[in-house]
């Protein structure tokens, strides 16, 4: 027979390790949102094999598309520490390498805080508050300009 | 000798890296692009890393060392065509090439050359 409390604890190791499974097969996208636009979203926590992991299919996509401009957003991503800062900044260079500006965007003001106290120098990284901005600036640095103008369909009669 | 042929095309100075680079080469080239800006000058310094798959700490200082070189010389380098190993090793190494213009392809490198978009004053004639 059993003990009750030893057969639950057994169940919610293996619902973690279930979990952790799931967590590490979700890739990090990194998705295409213009011509020579690439934007990497980080949601998470970063550790070391995964920020390498990111790195990778980053610079690797770099490579595929031709992109001048990545857009890293870091709204998903909880709380900001000096590891993840170096992981950051590690990426950035590496991407500075291959000839592609990188931004990173999505910053709050909690973030740009802790950042500040912990010394982060990102100095010479262009950081914005929300993806919108910074698209807005990639438009700009490859010479797109956004109109707005009336719509040919009428979204509510289509 | 240099096993890395300076070529000149439109008053920019190329240099393709070698798969096989050694330390003496980079060293050979380091002083023949120094030699060639002294004497002649040029709107600009191209340097290829397309064929390059393994990168030390010594090339990468070199590389560091000819940009900042040709810099105070008058001509901004663009270093092109760095695959994403490279980069990542680059960055390991603490080798981060401030200061220095890179670009995907030697392609993007010159037109960035030509438009003057790589730092460095660019007085063109129309």
């Amino acid at each position: 027979m059993k003990d009750p409390v030893e057969q639950t604890r057994a169940q919610m190791v293996d619902n973690m390790e279930d979990q952790r499974k799931t967590i590490s097969e979700l890739q990090t996208p990194v998705i295409q949102v213009w011509e020579g636009i690439l934007a990497l979203p980080i949601v998470g926590t970063v550790d070391s094999a995964r920020a390498q992991q990111m790195t990778e299919a980053l610079l690797d996509r770099i490579t595929a598309t031709g992109a001048s401009v990545v857009l890293l957003d870091i709204t998903a991503v909880p709380t900001v520490d000096t590891a993840f800062a170096k992981h950051l900044i590690e990426t950035i260079a590496a991407a500075r390498l291959l000839g592609t500006d990188v931004m990173v965007v999505g910053l709050t003001t909690h973030t740009a805080l802790t950042l500040v106290h912990l010394g982060v120098d990102l100095e010479g990284v262009v950081t914005r508050t929300t993806m919108a901005k910074g698209l807005e600036l990639a438009f700009d640095r490859l010479g797109f300009e956004v109109v707005r103008r009336t719509p040919l369909v009428d979204v509510a009669h289509p | 000798m240099s096993r890395i042929p300076v070529i000149r095309v439109e008053d920019v100075l190329i240099a393709s890296v070698l798969e096989d680079v050694t330390d003496s080469d980079a060293v050979a080239l380091q002083s023949e692009l120094g030699h060639q800006l002294e004497v002649r000058g040029a709107k600009g310094v191209l340097i290829d890393l397309s064929v390059v798959g393994i990168v030390d700490s010594f090339l990468g200082r070199v590389l560091a060392e000819v940009a900042a070189m040709s810099r105070l010389l008058g001509a901004p380098t663009v270093i092109a065509g760095i695959q994403p190993a490279v980069a990542v090793t680059l960055v390991e190494l603490g080798v981060r090439l401030a200061g220095v213009r890179t670009a995907l392809t030697s392609d993007a490198g010159m037109r960035m050359l030509r438009e003057g978009r790589a730092g460095g004053r660019h007085v063109g004639r129309r």
